[in-house]
């Protein structure tokens, strides 16, 4: 060996030595998997809710001066409890199959390392992905499916913070007894529903916990979305001129029945929408002006100005270049938010203390960017405190009516439409 | 001596795979995942490929293997894997009720009435509660004996399923040399011709699509067992038809290795560039996969290994 390169090897190693003590001055970031419908029919929905969670992460890494009056974790540089630790965001596309998003768990967990996985929207994806994330001992928050099977596996390592059907069910359910008691007439209620997984299981769960209630389905109508023509569905409707109308829709048929509603000149007393195509930016930019007076649920409302809705949808709305959160995008966010304070809690990144502090999850209802009344998990791993709010639409905006709690303004009925 | 050197290697190669790969479950994984994907492609080949019949409704049986599957699980409580005979004794009489009427009909207008068949099968399957609906049905979520087959590690449904693609590929082999490859060869080629010599059509084009059901039948309990979970989308798909389509002629529809060749490249391919693009969300991935399937479709319509073939007719020349 020459003196040269003997020297050489020296240098190189303090280098080295500088490097690594360089590199424990600075944290290692934390690693969160994040499974979403990146392409495919639910795309949309998954770049949303990805452009919600990189406003968290932001918020945790870089602080936000009006939120960290609020929230302890917005004052920024990382998480404290893991001495300053940043978090970083692994996204991976689920594709839209169970299949695909199974394997990308995997590649997250095995390949990635990461903590933990937030995902991953479809309730079957969500199902097969957080499988492999129990078997191998990571934890899987879910902030947005809403089957009722996904909490009932027996899992440990499985929370879930979104409210399930039956609590929409139940949301709507008390929203028309107030009406009925305030003398308003629901005698006869349609449901309408579009035939596919999302619309053909909540009207069931509707129609079991309205049959409880004492309220009476009078006629129901499933049809597909992608139909062109739904002038038929709207004359069985006109011909039974029930009371209350309840829609469980897509996008394009829920602009479809505005329109042919509005063309067959006939609406009902109350007319209810279950989110989804009836909140898609898209139906409200174009078509609020002939739904006024449309009931909806969200789990977004934009609440009083300077608390945390209203200032993480300013930032929000600053990333997306004008989009308000909506049910989908809030959802995914408060499930983040969640796992980012249990992380903080935890002190570390092994699963099994990650796992603990989410057991030990008790966030109240002002630290919530959802309309939860807060976050705290039962046995199953199911949100106990997750509820949603009803909103009404009002002059091109939703605004809440219930519950009262939280309402910001009073229902005005009956459905005026155009 | 020499002959054999390169079919010896691959073997061994086949059977070492997981052990090469062993601390890296990604990879691991992804083999079980092309030899499932071989599978299926492979029994579509023996109709798709050998018979020339041009379906695009295999989706159908697919779907029954892993219904099969789930349903003895869901509502006997049995391990799926118990179902995958069940959903291949139901998928050969589907077979014979689909094949009879829409066997007749030639060329594009048998692929129209396959695909019908399957489209209207998931529409029904998304109606029925028996099913699981449009939710679909999930698995055991924990394994409760063995024969639950819910490993951690893919390992275990690599050696399976190495062991059903052997077995298939076995009996499409005893197929090809026998007479009932000769058939469905005349078939293919022309079917007129076929029966003025004598061929019974009808009855060997039904007998391929029946054997060709019974295999797509277990790709689908397989496919099952390893992800425990199937819904109207990811069972009766048209997408799943397609797939197994694209991975024959990729490789080679009616060559006896063309499934598992498309398989080799699609499969990782579409793992692959998910698991780089897939997390930008701009659908790149799909992207990728469409133009390579555009660019072989371009200049080797009969699929890659038609390459080797045509070199080795020059040399026998």
């Amino acid at each position: 060996m020459t003196t040269q390169t003997r020297r050489t090897l020296a240098a190189g190693a303090a280098l080295l030595t500088l490097g690594i003590a360089g590199g424990a001055l600075a944290q290692a970031p934390v690693k969160i998997g994040v499974i979403y419908p990146l392409s495919g029919n639910s795309a949309t929905a998954g770049n949303y809710s990805k452009m919600a969670l990189e406003v968290g992460a932001e918020v945790i890494n870089n602080g936000d001066a009006d939120l960290a009056k609020i929230m302890p974790l917005a004052k920024g540089g990382g998480l404290p409890g893991l001495k300053g630790a940043k978090i970083q965001l692994v996204f991976a596309d689920n594709q839209g199959t169970p299949a695909a998003g199974q394997n990308q768990a995997l590649r997250l967990i095995s390949e990635e390392k990461v903590a933990a996985l937030i995902g991953a929207y479809q309730s079957g994806i969500t199902l097969t992905a957080s499988a492999i994330a129990e078997r191998h001992g990571i934890p899987f928050v879910n902030g947005e499916s809403v089957a009722a099977n996904l909490t009932e596996r027996g899992f440990k390592w499985f929370f879930r913070t979104t409210p399930v059907a039956l609590d929409f069910a139940r949301a709507y359910s008390s929203f028309l007894k107030e009406q009925k008691a305030a003398g308003r007439k629901t005698d006869t209620i349609a449901l309408v529903h579009e035939n596919t997984e999302y619309g053909n299981s909540v009207a069931s769960v509707i129609a079991d916990q309205f049959a409880k209630d004492g309220l009476n389905i009078s006629q129901k109508i499933a049809y597909s979305a992608n139909s062109s023509d739904v002038q038929p569905q709207v004359l069985q409707l006109k011909e039974k001129n029930p009371d209350v109308l309840i829609f469980i829709s897509y996008t394009s048929d829920a602009i479809l029945y505005t329109k042919t509603m509005k063309e067959l000149n006939w609406k009902p007393g109350i007319m209810i929408a279950d989110n989804a195509g009836f909140n898609d930016p898209a139906f409200v930019k174009s078509l609020a002006s002939q739904v006024e007076g449309l009931v909806n649920r969200s789990a977004f409302s934009a609440g009083k100005p300077g608390s945390v809705p209203d200032l993480f949808n300013a930032l929000y709305k600053k990333k997306t270049g004008g989009d308000d959160l909506d049910d989908v995008s809030v959802r995914g966010l408060q499930a983040f938010l969640v796992l980012a304070d249990a992380l903080n809690r935890a002190g570390g990144t092994e699963p099994a203390k990650i796992q603990a502090a989410l057991k030990a999850t008790d966030l109240k209802a002002d630290q919530m960017v959802a309309g939860y009344d807060g976050v705290k998990f039962d046995d199953k791993g199911q949100n106990v405190l997750a509820a949603s709010v009803v909103t009404q639409m009002r002059a091109g905006k939703y605004v809440t009516i219930a519950p009262k709690a939280r309402a910001t303004h009073e229902a005005i009925l009956p459905y005026k439409g155009w | 001596m020499k002959r054999y050197l390169l079919p010896g290697v691959l073997v061994v190669l086949a059977l070492a795979y997981p052990l090469l790969v062993g601390d890296l479950p990604v990879y691991g994984r992804l083999g079980a995942l092309v030899l499932l994907a071989a599978i299926g492609a492979s029994a579509w080949n023996i109709v798709g490929g050998y018979a020339g019949q041009v379906s695009v409704g295999h989706a159908v049986f697919f779907g029954f293997g892993a219904y099969a599957s789930v349903v003895v699980y869901t509502h006997l409580g049995w391990p799926p894997i118990t179902g995958a005979p069940i959903g291949m004794v139901l998928s050969v009489a589907l077979a014979a009720a689909i094949g009879v009427p829409t066997l007749r009909l030639s060329g594009h207008y048998f692929s129209m009435a396959t695909i019908a068949v399957g489209e209207l099968v998931r529409v029904l399957s998304s109606t029925s509660d028996f099913l699981g609906g449009a939710q679909g049905l999930g698995g055991p979520a924990m394994p409760r004996t063995v024969f639950d087959l819910s490993f951690i590690s893919a390992t275990p449904f690599y050696y399976i399923f190495l062991g059903v693609l052997t077995f298939l590929l076995g009996l499409t082999w005893m197929i090809e040399r026998g007479r009932m490859g000769f058939y469905l060869r005349a078939i293919k080629d022309s079917e007129r011709a076929a029966r003025s010599l004598g061929v019974s059509a009808g009855r060997y084009k039904l007998y391929a699509y029946m054997l060709s059901g019974a295999f797509s039948a277990l790709a689908g309990s397989l496919y099952l067992c390893m992800f425990g979970f199937v819904d109207p989308e990811s069972g009766f798909g048209i997408l799943i038809s397609v797939k197994m389509v694209v991975m024959a002629a990729l490789g080679g529809a009616g060559l006896l290795f063309g499934p598992l060749v498309g398989a080799l490249i699609l499969v990782p391919l579409e793992e692959f560039s998910n698991s780089l693009f897939g997390g930008q969300g701009a659908g790149f991935t799909f992207m990728i996969y469409g133009a390579i399937i555009v660019i072989i479709a371009r200049f080797l319509p009969s699929g890659l290994l038609s390459l080797f073939n045509r070199r080795s007719t020059r040399h026998v020349d």
